[in-house]
């Protein structure tokens, strides 16, 4: 089965095995698991040990935007934009202009989901249609969101997008059907400069650049713990 | 003024929660308190009743509109009862219980007036009683539906006040300025409106009513001074937000409907209700038209002006 975006069948795909969704997982013996998997995590929460390893869901994958390369061509939205077929000037990468100090140049900072660890997005949202997938990533469930935009208001990095044609708000979802079977996002396989370096957090590039601080969190003082996205600033 | 992601069907679904919750609370505190039983009629009792119901029923309807699946797959609606975090999921849960109760209430109170109505029902339906306990059961409703009533107000601010990316709403007097909002657009519209339309000398009744009121809206405008001097004092976006209601686009929307219009002169209207223990038709009717109109510009000021905060 092929995963896409629209069906929501993300929601139900084990971590890292897309291909194991072909065995047809239905969707009431999912909500008898998720229920019983989460009554499992209030008690474990609660009682277990293992508590605290609960609390830090930590994202699998890092995208760094390393903004002394970026040279905000834009190539970037344009692929994610053809990706996933947004409408008419709407797209899940903002590229905000930035004055340098001697008011004559200036630098562009992208900004898209963080896909935050205390998504704002995911706790205003009524219907539950916002969620986080166990890779850290989080995601849209097209077919439960009522598009109330309450997520799009909560949201401080702006990264939500009311499509009205859909009646849905959406978001950038790290293009995770190609990011679960080994590819890149579309954003990052379309940067023209190289500021975009994605991968598993384990990966050694990737870990280097994490042990080595260098890759800093967009607004933490937000605090909504971004997750995946990560930037290396001006001069740094 | 620029709508960020809501606009004019939140702030009027907002409006017609707050007002409609307000004139819940004015019948039921006629009721629990026998003002309303102290003359033959009492259109605040039975305006306050009647219309609560139709009045959040027309903002829930708004706020369906509003929704994109609210048409397109009305059925999702019923997700919105499941997320406890979602303040919205609380809003959902007590309009739902109110809604019935408030319109229950609505008819009690209509068919209370009107002895006719139930005369005409049993001579459809014969085993119904020949009168209803209306007092009894009046009691009971506007006690539960009064404190639902009071939660559906509230959570209107706090709706907003808990979006902290948007730092002119992220504070605890929005919730408590709606609050306040609410009752005084009830009282707006139970008394000032319906009551002088129904008995023009009302406040020769309810002596003490223009001071109740004056209260509020005293309250009213020293809430709304201190969300927008907070948001001016504490810089950034809050200012510019704030600096879009006072000096921007919509100050003159502010300064002569909101606090001129809807605020100062109903005021004066009540200080010389006070003192002349009366008031005048016109001016009964224009200050509660203003206050209600307030009601509507104050939330839709406060949407509008959201400004999510500097990246």
């Amino acid at each position: 089965m092929k995963l896409t975006r629209q069906d929501g069948e993300l929601e139900s795909s084990p971590p890292f095995s897309p291909h194991r969704q072909a065995d047809g997982i239905s969707r009431r013996a999912l909500f008898k698991v998720g229920v019983g998997g989460a009554l499992l995590v209030a008690i474990g929460g609660k009682w277990m040990p293992f508590s605290q390893a609960l609390e830090e869901v930590k994202a699998d994958y890092a995208l760094i935007i390393d903004l002394n390369k970026c040279t905000g061509c834009g190539a970037c939205a344009q692929a994610c934009n053809q990706r996933n077929e947004l409408p008419e000037g709407k797209s899940f990468i903002r590229r905000l202009r930035k004055e340098e100090e001697d008011h004559e140049h200036c630098w562009c900072l992208p900004v898209q989901c963080q896909h935050c660890q205390d998504a704002p997005c995911a706790r205003v949202c009524p219907a539950g249609a916002t969620y986080r997938h166990p890779s850290g990533v989080v995601l849209v469930n097209e077919k439960a969101c009522v598009g109330c935009k309450y997520c799009a208001v909560a949201c401080p990095y702006d990264a939500r997008i009311y499509d009205e044609h859909k009646g849905v708000v959406d978001k950038c979802w790290l293009c995770l059907d190609w990011v679960l079977g080994g590819g890149q996002p579309a954003c990052v396989q379309a940067c023209v400069t190289g500021a975009r370096i994605f991968g598993r957090r384990d990966d050694p590039e990737i870990a280097e650049i994490l042990a080595s601080g260098r890759a800093q969190p967009l607004h933490p003082e937000f605090g909504t713990r971004p997750g995946v996205v990560s930037y290396i600033f001006r001069g740094s | 003024m620029a709508e960020h992601h809501w606009g004019w069907l939140v702030a009027i679904y907002l409006f017609l929660g707050g007002m409609g919750a307000g004139a819940f609370l004015m019948a039921a505190v006629v009721e629990l308190t026998g003002m309303r039983y102290r003359h033959k009629y009492c259109p605040t009792a039975l305006v306050g009743a009647g219309v609560s119901g139709p009045l959040i029923l027309i903002g829930t309807l708004l706020l369906i509109l509003d929704l994109g699946a609210g048409l397109r797959e009305p059925w999702r609606i019923l997700l919105m009862f499941t997320n406890f975090q979602s303040v919205m999921t609380w809003g959902i849960w007590i309009l739902t219980l109110f809604l019935p109760i408030a319109f229950v209430y609505g008819i009690l109170e209509v068919m209370h007036v009107y002895p006719g109505i139930l005369a005409w029902v049993r001579k459809r339906v014969r085993f119904l009683p020949e009168t209803l306990p209306y007092r009894s059961i009046k009691r009971v409703l506007a006690v539960v539906g009064g404190v639902l009533a009071i939660g559906t107000a509230i959570y209107t601010g706090v709706l907003l006040s808990v979006v902290s990316a948007v730092p002119l709403w992220h504070t605890p007097v929005l919730p408590a300025l709606f609050l306040v909002s609410a009752v005084s657009t009830g009282m707006g519209l139970t008394f000032d409106l319906a009551a002088t339309l129904a008995v023009p000398e009302i406040h020769r009744h309810y002596r003490h009513m223009p001071v109740i009121h004056m209260i509020f809206i005293g309250l009213e405008i020293g809430l709304l001074a201190l969300l927008l001097v907070t948001a001016l004092m504490q810089g950034g976006v809050a200012a510019e937000s704030a600096k879009l209601i006072l000096i921007g686009k919509s100050s003159v929307v502010f300064w002569v409907l909101v606090m001129g219009f809807g605020m100062f002169y109903p005021f004066m209207v009540h200080v010389y209700a006070f003192a002349r223990k009366a008031h005048g038709y016109r001016s009964g009717v224009l200050s509660g038209a203003g206050i209600v109109i307030a009601g509507l510009f104050v939330r839709y000021l406060i949407v509008a002006a959201a400004i999510p905060v500097a990246l």
